[in-house]
């Protein structure tokens, strides 16, 4: 025993040291982050549904993430913003899923945090250079609502809801594919529900 | 590795120039390769590591008669592995958007070999002092060697300098675009520049190495 303490207690004593100051970081640079991550989420809401100037947030039972009702500027709904996440290649993806005011169509997808391989499966959340740059999400716009996105390794066939694997990434794409597919799928009842009275008012 | 008995700043300006870690000892090539098709990626790498290798290097020339041996790694990876996780908090929290861009590349510091082979070869043996001076040293070379790799790789590959919070364009996009070297900003870009910028400085050591005997 007292081997074990004499070799031991400086490793003992830094790690508890270390643990207090970890935690200390932790503590106070929680709240900043978690300011950035809501930011970086809202920018994220406006590019999958464009023109989106308010959100409000769609409690759905059972699913335990976000959805966000768009509104425009004179708050009339133009879209909705589910936020998803599902397992990746190495950790969490965690994306934005647009969809129209019917939820019939996507509108949109944008991986807002990921740690896939970086040059290949951090593809799915490639950022366009510029504004006629077309991205790996971009694949998504237009795609169908009402049916499973499937990832394919050839060219996608137009109207058969098909997104292209980023090459050398399959099981990359195909969890984002999935996780958007089961996000859909869970939250779509909900909002047509929602859509009814609201497209029922403004005729 | 033999450690001469200069002075300082000696040992400060050998961590840049003569033992610069990435571009003679060819260590951390991982991070090198990866973040650096960008300037401010570069820096921010560089800093992170700045960061991590004083205070590694500090806390070992610390407790350098306390640590037991045979257990000095477990000592080293575990004082690492708290500063890396705090340098990846703050980077978090005050500069999200490149820490983004180098994703799991912070993290990753851990393993980077420079940080625990200055514990091992100076900090483990030395004065706080000599030990500081040679994080300085080594980290300031690391960054530069990243910033400069960064610039040829970015300045050719998307005609740009970025630096945390804004974006220095060269030329038009318009007018770059269709002239731009993708590849550079891309891996193989990663490999080329190096590999370009290693051969320089062995070609300019070896000169001098001639010139001085």
């Amino acid at each position: 025993m007292s081997k074990f303490v004499a070799e031991s207690w400086l490793i003992l004593l830094l790690g508890l040291v270390f643990a207090v100051l970890l935690a200390g970081a932790q503590t106070s640079l929680q709240p900043t982050i978690r300011v950035n991550q809501q930011k970086a989420l809202n920018e994220a809401v406006g590019t999958v549904v464009p023109g989106t100037v308010k959100t409000e947030i769609l409690p759905v039972t059972g699913y335990d993430r976000e959805v966000f009702r768009c509104l425009d500027g004179d708050g009339k709904l133009i879209g909705w913003a589910i936020d998803a996440a599902g397992m990746g290649f190495a950790d969490k993806i965690r994306a934005v899923i647009g969809l129209s005011a019917d939820a019939e169509t996507i509108t949109g997808l944008k991986v807002i945090e990921n740690v896939e391989t970086p040059g290949l499966g951090n593809k799915v959340a490639a950022e366009p250079r510029s504004e006629s740059d077309k991205v790996w999400a971009d694949q998504y716009q237009g795609l169908s609502a009402g049916m499973e996105t499937t990832v394919v390794k050839r060219t996608p066939i137009k109207g058969k809801n098909e997104v292209q694997a980023v090459t050398g990434a399959t099981i990359s794409s195909k969890a984002v594919a999935d996780l958007a597919n089961k996000a859909i799928q869970r939250v779509r009842p909900e909002l047509k529900k929602q859509d009814r009275p609201a497209t029922a008012e403004s005729r | 590795m033999a450690e001469e008995n200069g002075s300082n700043l000696q040992q400060f300006v050998d961590g840049i120039i003569k033992n610069n870690p990435v571009l003679v000892q060819l260590l951390g090539m991982c991070p090198t390769l990866a973040v650096t098709n960008s300037v401010d990626n570069a820096l921010v790498m560089g800093a992170a590591v700045i960061f991590v290798l004083v205070m590694s290097n500090m806390v070992t020339s610390l407790f350098r008669h306390l640590i037991q041996p045979h257990v000095r790694i477990l000592v080293f990876t575990l004082t690492i592995a708290t500063f890396v996780t705090i340098a990846d908090l703050v980077l978090k929290a005050y500069v999200f958007e490149v820490s983004k861009k180098l994703g799991p590349f912070v993290p990753l510091i851990i393993v980077n070999c420079i940080i625990i082979a200055r514990a091992e070869v100076v900090a483990s043996r030395s004065g706080l002092l000599r030990s500081l001076a040679d994080a300085l040293g080594c980290g300031l070379g690391f960054t530069l060697a990243l910033t400069l790799l960064g610039l040829v790789r970015e300045v050719l590959g998307a005609g740009s300098i970025t630096l945390p919070g804004w974006r220095i364009l060269l030329c038009d996009p318009k007018v770059f675009e269709p002239h731009a070297w993708v590849i550079m900003i891309m891996p193989p870009g990663a490999f080329l520049t190096l590999g370009v910028v290693i051969g320089i400085i062995t070609q300019i050591r070896m000169r001098s190495a001639r010139g001085g005997a």
